[in-house]
């Protein structure tokens, strides 16, 4: 019985033995966690040459359930459309991903990024420059 | 009618009906791209296929067959699916998908079909198109590769527009809707294609890449232009009209619209609007709060009519409530010295009317005139002044195969259409022909003379007025004249069309009289369904005169208002929604009265050259913010409903008047626009009309035929020809009305500046080509003007229009029918 007793024990603190744990320090140590694949975090709109893949075709702003998306459409120098503003309200946002599953350029998508606390409200309000990445 | 059966539905419709109509009526959907409600049917699209059980073997058409007794009918099966899915996948094949791009995207009729029958895949391939679009003109974006051949641009534009700028081109896979030797579009910029393209190829260019459509909230208005009375759907985005929506549900004009209506919006959200009241303190106007300024105005008023007294003009584009409430002010001041827009014209044009036969509108409809077999229009420019009247004249000699004569100075679109006659007379000279006619029917013995008083003392003066003598000082020959009033005379239903305005100032009240008397003796007035049309140049010139912004009895007319101020016998003018220094004549006399006089007021959108004279100025609304209602030119009153809230602390006319009115110690308050209608109602003879119950087509007052008073022949003397080498004739630009559009982008951007149109051989002769400037002297002024060159005009004759201040037009136009002027290069 003891030796059961034991067995189980050393499987206890063999956990306690440095480099053993699960629990991880956070934030002091390992600042991001990996998430899984799927997990839907901070958008981010990606980049195409020389401007944003978006084309201001304003799926995502109809789509969305929270209405935390606004798009203003423009005409560039040459003549196509592109997101003159495009602003994610984070506050609002409830990360369903429909506006990445609306997208037809797929030109949004979603990334593990989940550190998403800010002091003042504005900093919630994310606009093209802080999603493109 | 006609008996049939669709999807074991059992119908009764028309016997002209087609199978497509006949399943509208039903309630059954069949879908279409190629079809139309008013245009011809086509069937290009073959999208409309139906089964027709005594056809069978083939699928038919249903938008161009029409329907038989007995017809049993299936609009959807298994095989017809499967025949529009391939139709669909055909013009898939080379329409290039950019939905996510395409402004179309969310009301595109080939869109929403595809979606509908899920053709997600082609069986078919072929090359897509990649012909450059069209961009160079401001308002119409034409993107070819996304046409799908419907025809619906180029039979709008030739049936109903009759300007035809567009034909298929090219054979096979290549065809393609192109312009005359595929050049850039260079038109009348109505944009009426642009309405019916049921895909991406035309489309609004100001519009380009704004909003989707459903994030449009639709308001449902009348165009505050001219005196049509068009119906107009704003649609609004975050509190701005960003466009003019398609809609041919509302009104009677078929969703039809001229460039001004469709494009000449963009004033309402202008940054120019003034939007806090002005007062003049030193020299400058200056920003002050409401009370201040209302409290200005008030004292200054009531201290003005305690000295020599106060003059009201209005402008016609005020609502009908709005014209109450500024006639109950003028009583409140205690003048009687009220008046709209110009006064000579409209009075003159009124009075005409009334002296003859007793009424002073139209006598009839609009829809009406589609059925008219002869038109008379007098005056060249109408066409310009109610360009979508002028469409429906369009289809009454394109479809009806009307006869169409113009009495005019100049040759207009009118002139080119099938069969028209232009009965082109020297400048000024209406009457003389007008009267010549009339002289033909006595003389012939068609003259309808039952009923009619003063009959044989016309027939004695009319004895100078044979067409031969009129050949010898108008130019018209004898023989067109006799034909004209002939074809009038032995018409089934007849259409004469006379408009007035600012710009057309001169023997208002003789033509309209003359016009009155030859209605009268061609049987026009009281035969059917005949009419004579008098229409107004702005949007609520009808609502004007019913509601009697006119002077009462001892009262001054504008004219006179103008001249008593400029001579210190008038302390005060309170001028709304007008700008007199660009659109009235003889500028020097307007400048002056504002000068001489000790206070004006000016309620405006914008800071006129006439504000700019003032001594308080309102910031006013524009018709897109107002509730009340229009009176158009058929007399029909029609809802105008606030689509966008005033910018800044500018009100709506009927805030400021009301607001006024209590400070000049009103004590009666209405509730709002409906409590004035019903309070106006008797007065303005609206008897019996609901405010509440005037629906999207509006309420025609007086019913669709008006019974005149009495039929009075009055004899009015023609003119004698006007001397001078070259006569400058102004007017009216099709692109323009008033003075408000020179302030949106759309007209501004076709035609912005103002213009001297020169016949080709005169310019030739002068030395003149497009673009040249060139002086234009007469009394002393001289004017620099760039030159245009058309064959629009007769020799000897030039035109310039009157809706841009800058040009300052009527300091040589004094109010008459064509100025003598001398040109240099």
């Amino acid at each position: 019985m003891i030796r059961e007793f034991i067995k189980g024990l050393s499987i206890t603190f063999k956990h306690m033995l440095p480099g053993n744990s699960t629990t991880v320090q956070y934030p002091r140590k390992g600042h991001r966690l990996p998430t899984a694949e799927r997990f839907r975090g901070l958008h981010r709109l990606v980049p195409a040459q020389d401007r944003e893949k978006c084309v201001a075709c304003y799926l995502c702003p109809t789509v969305c359930p929270a209405k935390c998306i606004t798009v203003e459409s423009a005409e560039n120098e040459k003549g196509e459309k592109y997101p003159a503003v495009y602003k994610i309200d984070l506050l609002r946002c409830i990360f369903c991903g429909y506006c990445v599953e609306a997208c037809p350029v797929e030109a949004i998508e979603m990334t593990g990024d989940y550190e998403l606390a800010n002091y003042k409200r504005e900093d919630f309000t994310f606009e093209k420059q802080r999603l493109i990445r | 009618m006609v008996n049939l059966t669709i999807d074991g539905k059992q119908i009764t419709v028309s016997k002209t009906a087609t199978i497509y109509e006949a399943a509208v009526e039903a309630g059954i959907k069949i879908p279409v791209l190629c079809y139309a409600k008013k245009l011809l049917p086509y069937g290009a699209c073959r999208v409309c296929l139906v089964e027709v059980e005594q056809m069978k073997g083939r699928l038919i058409p249903s938008c161009t067959t029409p329907v038989t007794e007995g017809m049993v009918v299936t609009s959807i099966s298994d095989e017809i699916r499967k025949v529009r899915k391939t139709v669909l996948e055909f013009l898939l094949v080379n329409h290039v998908i950019e939905c996510p791009v395409c402004d179309k995207g969310g009301e595109c009729d080939l869109q929403d079909l595809t979606y509908e029958l899920g053709v997600n895949s082609n069986r078919f391939e072929g090359e897509k198109f990649n012909l450059p679009t069209d961009e160079v003109n401001p308002l119409i974006e034409r993107n070819m590769n996304r046409c799908v051949l419907c025809g619906k641009c180029a039979r709008v534009c030739d049936e109903i527009v009759g300007y035809g700028s567009y034909s298929f081109i090219n054979r096979g896979f290549e065809t393609k809707i192109a312009t005359a030797f595929d050049r850039g579009l260079d038109c009348e910029f109505c944009g009426q294609c642009v309405s019916m393209c049921p895909v991406g190829a035309i489309l609004p260019r100001p519009f380009k890449f704004k909003a989707r459509p459903w994030q449009l909230r639709e308001v449902d208005s009348v165009c505050g232009y001219c005196g049509n009375g068009c119906t107009v759907t704003f649609g609004v985005l975050n509190d701005k009209v960003e466009t003019i929506r398609y809609n041919d549900k509302n009104g009677v004009n078929d969703g039809n619209l001229c460039v001004r209506g469709r494009f000449g919006y963009s004033f309402i959200n202008s940054g120019d609007r003034l939007t806090k009241p002005l007062v003049k303190k030193g020299e400058q106007l200056v920003e002050v709060e409401w009370d201040e300024a209302l409290k200005a105005v008030a004292d200054g008023l009531k201290k003005a009519q305690a000295e020599n007294g106060v003059g009201i003009l209005s402008g016609a584009r005020l609502t009908n409530e709005e014209f109450y409430l500024l006639k109950n002010l003028a009583k409140l001041i205690g003048t009687g010295n009220l008046d709209h827009s110009g006064g000579e014209c409209y009075k003159g044009v009124t009075e005409g009317l009334l002296a003859t036969l007793g009424i002073c509108s139209s006598t009839g409809t609009f829809p009406q005139v589609e059925q008219a077999d002869v038109v008379l229009s007098i005056r060249s420019d109408f066409y310009e002044t109610h360009p979508v009247f002028g469409m429906v004249v369009n289809q009454t000699v394109k479809r009806n195969k009307a006869e169409l004569f113009i009495v005019g100075d100049k040759n207009g679109k009118f002139g080119k259409l099938p069969g028209a006659r232009t009965l082109l007379h020297k400048p000024g000279l209406e009457v003389n022909v007008l009267n010549s006619m009339s002289q033909v029917l006595i003389e012939d013995g068609l003259a309808v003379t039952e009923g009619v008083e003063g009959v044989d003392a016309l027939k004695k003066s009319l004895a100078a007025y044979t067409p031969e003598k009129v050949e010898a000082t108008t130019g018209v020959s004898a023989e067109e004249i006799r034909v004209a009033a002939r074809a009038l005379a032995g018409a089934k239903q007849s259409a004469i069309l006379l408009a007035y305005g600012l710009p057309y100032t001169a023997q208002s009240k003789e033509i309209a009289i003359a016009a009155a008397n030859l209605a009268i003796l061609s049987g026009n007035i009281g035969k059917g369904e005949s009419g004579l049309y008098l229409c107004g140049e702005k949007a609520n010139s009808q609502g004007a005169i019913d509601c009697g912004v006119l002077p009462s009895a001892g009262g001054m007319g504008a004219q006179q208002m103008l001249e008593a101020a400029g001579q210190g016998k008038l302390s005060a003018l309170y001028v709304v929604g007008e700008d007199p220094m660009t659109s009235f004549p003889d500028r020097s006399k307007v400048e002056k009265a504002l000068m001489t006089a000790d206070f004006v007021v000016v309620q405006d959108l914008f800071l006129s050259p006439t504000a700019e004279l003032a001594d308080v100025v309102l910031p006013a609304a524009s018709f897109a913010e107002k509730n009340g209602t229009f009176t158009n030119a058929e007399r029909r009153i029609q809802r105008v409903r606030p689509g966008v809230p005033s910018p800044g602390e500018a009100k709506t006319d009927y805030d400021i008047l009301t607001l006024l009115a209590a400070r000049l110690g009103e004590k009666v308050n209405f509730t709002g626009p409906a409590a004035l209608f019903a309070a106006l109602a008797d007065e303005a003879g609206y008897t019996g009309i609901d405010y509440e119950k005037i629906g999207p087509q509006g309420i025609v007052w007086g019913g669709e035929t008006v019974t005149v008073k009495k039929k009075m022949l009055v004899f009015v003397d023609g003119a004698k020809p006007i001397a001078g080498d070259f006569l400058l004739l102004t007017g009216s630009a099709l692109y323009h009305s008033g003075t408000m559009s020179t302030r949106a982008t759309g007209p501004q951007a076709v035609v912005s500046e103002a213009y001297v149109e020169f016949n080709f051989e005169d310019a030739k002769g002068l030395q003149i080509v497009d673009e040249s400037v060139v002086s234009i002297k007469a009394d002393g002024i001289e004017l620099k003007l760039k030159a245009k060159v058309g064959k629009r005009l007769p020799k000897g004759v030039l035109f310039a229009p009157y809706h841009f201040s800058e040009a300052r037009i009527n300091s040589l136009y004094k109010g008459e029918a064509a100025i003598s002027v001398q040109v240099s290069k």
